[in-house]
């Protein structure tokens, strides 16, 4: 049943295509009110950082003994060209991608978004409470241990005060979530993140973040907490966790209308890893 | 995009401008007053090919000072925007134009229009808003304007600029963006196109025409072409900071892009290695575990400084616009700029060295090799002055002046304009433009002056007091 799911799936991929005169889709609402006051509310917070911050800046100075590592200078970024010898099978992946997206992903996560913002933010918050296992563990690998009782600490509260997850209890007393995964242990490890790589369904990565990816996944699996991983809801579960992550990032393919989509999402996903490195190393 | 109030300074509004004084009144290229007609004198023989590129008059930076490049870059402040209301619903449309050509390889994704509408309830006026140059039908501006109307009580349709890539696969008529009357007539077709395939059960009292920076001046026109033809029976038109003069405008753009950033490949290195490296250093000394919006947010604030990185941050977003349109133009127009008109790239092809090119060129040189090429092909006895002519808002100078449902809003610190341009607005417009002291270029859309005005002139109850 699961392969016969997947190949529908595929098929309505492919026929995503499929011409056709005019077509209409309700997409999400936009609350303009809503989002002013929250916008005006982090402007202001962070007028007041930045003001908090020029105050005290002399004084932390003072404070860090850690010798700085020095800084990163214009001759050490990256060449503007990015290594790419999967070219082509990437192209391809990234418009499968995208057909994908138009024609499973982004319909199924806009109908999600008509769910109740509090319940989805418990599927977001239950899924996020999965992975702080996940987290503990590489934090530990990257021998970050305070970020790494951070995680566990998130992880015992949540999973109880906030009844398995559905609430983040933890960030209220000030932990907020920070999380880790395989890929980030590499590059703490001083792996570097090789060739870029557009995995199917998933999107842009490189080399090592997919083998990261891959850890990431066989961990929880392993670990099979309340065999959510392994039972027979898991396919379940892991489509919620897909719908749910890609109704949260706010990106659709092809709506810059730009010919040089696949390059621009590629030189700006890997400057990001780059620089995601560099202060790993710094830390 | 960006909404660090703090850091948009507002309390200056008389900041000196970095611009130079007015321009030396002899010997500029296009006076505002020369009629539209071929008749202008031609600068050099007209049909040699490689064709003078317009030249920019002026400071690069028009009339914005540092506070109009600042309010250009981050926009209303949150805490200025005019009450919005808490929903507005969405739909999304895509529609095939019957007249669209075959979908070149390389732009596979844009064989429909994609437009958006926020329908109320029972019968309303629509308010249809274009998009400023190379953006798409759903860009941030268009959002509060749509937040905006929508309050108000309109159904909102938001539309792509005809010179976003999108619009020139799937609608255009040409596939070479940039002739305002051309781009305007292709756009009109398409609204009309779009607004019979409405949902049957969106009732339309009336129609109303929008648009901001070049969308401005595309619905004027829009609206003028109605006039004649009578098949959409726009009622009003409003610009939102419309440039007078395309070519001059953007090339001020190409200017700013000049002196901020410099020229050649090597500038745009230098400058990607120098916003690496303080990217990459903010990074490491926040406490951040990955890089998210409220870190580039924060990134930005500090980022930008000076006039000069304004004026680059500026040029360059118009720069990365331009880069499509381009090539998309070269494409159509077959001029072989980049791509090879006997085997243009297949859809698995890397198109990393034709951006490597692209972002390179100017505008002026999208003039000189690829529109100038194929509009001076397109109408015999034309010449690279007259097609500049062609695209000033002087060719509706009689519609704008006339009738009473043209209307304007503009800011005097606009770095798109010059004095002799926004003047010529205020001479044209009379009493229906709003000139307002703040915003730079579209920096000042959704504040509460700006959406009330803009509601008034909509509703005919502007009361024509703008001195």
């Amino acid at each position: 049943m699961k392969p016969a799911a997947l190949a529908a799936l595929l098929a309505v991929a492919l026929a995503g295509c499929a011409s056709q005169s005019v077509s209409i889709r309700r997409v999400p609402s936009e609350h303009p009110a809503a989002e002013n006051a929250a916008a005006a509310e982090s402007a202001a917070a962070f007028a007041a950082a930045a003001a908090l911050a020029a105050e005290g800046e002399t004084d932390r100075s003072v404070r860090e003994a850690k010798p700085a590592p020095p800084p990163i200078t214009p001759a050490d970024a990256p060449s503007m060209a990015t290594y790419d010898p999967f070219e082509r099978l990437n192209r391809f992946t990234y418009r499968f991608n995208a057909r994908f997206d138009e024609a499973v992903f982004l319909p199924v996560s806009n109908v999600y978004r008509r769910i109740p913002s509090p319940i989805r933010s418990g599927v977001h918050n239950f899924f996020g409470n999965l992975s702080e296992v996940d987290s503990v563990i590489n934090y530990s690998l990257q021998w970050r241990l305070k970020l790494g009782v951070r995680s566990l600490g998130r992880f015992v509260i949540n999973s109880t005060l906030g009844l398995g997850g559905l609430f983040d209890v933890a960030a209220k007393f000030k932990l907020p979530g920070a999380p880790t995964g395989a890929s980030t242990t590499l590059a703490k490890w001083g792996v570097h993140p090789g060739p870029y790589l557009v995995i199917p369904l998933l999107g842009p990565s490189t080399l090592r973040d997919g083998f990261g990816f891959l850890a990431d996944y066989g961990t929880s699996y392993a670990i099979d907490i309340g065999q959510l991983y392994r039972g027979n809801v898991s396919w379940w579960l892991g489509g919620t966790n897909a719908v749910d992550q890609r109704a949260n990032i706010d990106f659709r393919y092809y709506s810059t209308g730009s010919p040089f989509e696949y390059e621009n999402v590629r030189f700006l996903y890997v400057r990001k890893r780059l620089i995601e490195d560099a202060g790993l190393r710094g830390k | 995009m960006l909404s660090a109030a703090a850091f948009a300074n507002g309390a200056e509004p008389d900041a000196p401008p970095i611009a130079a004084p007015a321009v030396p009144p002899v010997a500029a290229p296009a006076a505002p007053a020369a009629p539209a007609a071929p008749a202008a004198p031609p600068v050099a023989p007209s049909d040699a090919p490689p064709v003078a590129a317009p030249a920019a008059p002026g400071p690069a930076t028009g009339l914005a000072g540092s506070a109009g490049l600042r309010a250009t870059v981050f926009g209303t402040p949150p805490q200025n925007m005019a009450p919005m209301p808490s929903r507005v619903p969405l739909l999304e449309i895509n529609i095939a134009m019957p007249w669209a050509r075959p979908v070149p390889d390389v732009f596979w994704f844009d064989r429909t229009l994609r437009v958006w509408l926020s329908a109320q309830h029972g019968p309303a006026p629509l308010a249809i808003v274009i998009s400023g140059t190379g953006s798409d039908g759903n860009t941030s501006k268009l959002s509060i304007l749509r937040g905006a109307l929508y309050g108000a009580g309109y159904h909102v349709l938001t539309v792509p600029s005809p010179t976003f890539p999108g619009f020139i696969v799937s609608a255009s008529s040409t596939g070479v963006a940039g002739d305002l009357m051309q781009d305007s007539r292709d756009l009109y077709a398409a609204l009309q196109q779009i607004v019979v395939h409405l949902p049957r059960r969106i009732r339309i009292t009336d129609i109303d025409v929008l648009g901001y920076s070049l969308g401005g001046a595309n619905a004027a026109v829009v609206k003028s072409i109605d006039g004649t033809e009578g098949k959409l029976k726009i009622h009003r038109a409003v610009m939102i900071d419309p440039p007078v003069s395309l070519f001059a405008s953007v090339g001020r753009l190409d200017k700013l892009f000049a002196v901020s950033i410099g020229s050649g490949d090597e500038a745009i290195e230098i400058l990607y290695r120098k916003l690496y490296a303080e990217l990459a250093n903010l990074y490491r000394a926040s406490d951040r575990v990955q890089i998210d919006e409220s870190f580039l947010l924060g990134a930005a604030a500090s980022a930008l400084r000076t006039d000069e990185e304004f004026s680059a941050a500026i040029a360059l977003a118009f720069r990365l616009d331009l880069v499509d349109m381009f090539f998309a133009g070269d494409l159509y127009a077959r001029t072989g700029v980049v791509v090879d008109p006997n085997h243009p790239p297949k859809v698995s092809d890397s198109l990393e060295e034709a951006q490597r090119i692209l972002r390179n060129k100017p505008f002026s040189e999208y003039f000189a090799r690829v529109f100038a090429p194929y509009y001076l092909k397109q109408r015999p006895g034309s010449t690279s002055a007259s097609l500049i002519a062609d695209s000033r808002l002087d060719i509706i100078g009689d519609s704008l002046r006339d009738s009473p449902d043209y209307y304007a809003q503009a800011n005097s610190d606009d770095l798109i304009l010059d004095k002799r341009e926004l003047t010529w607005l205020r001479d044209t417009l009379g009493s229906r433009i709003a000139v307002y002291d703040h915003g730079g270029h579209l920096g000042n859309i959704g504040e509460r002056q700006q959406v009330s005005d803009m509601l008034d002139m909509l509703a005919g109850r502007w009361p024509g007091a703008a001195q």
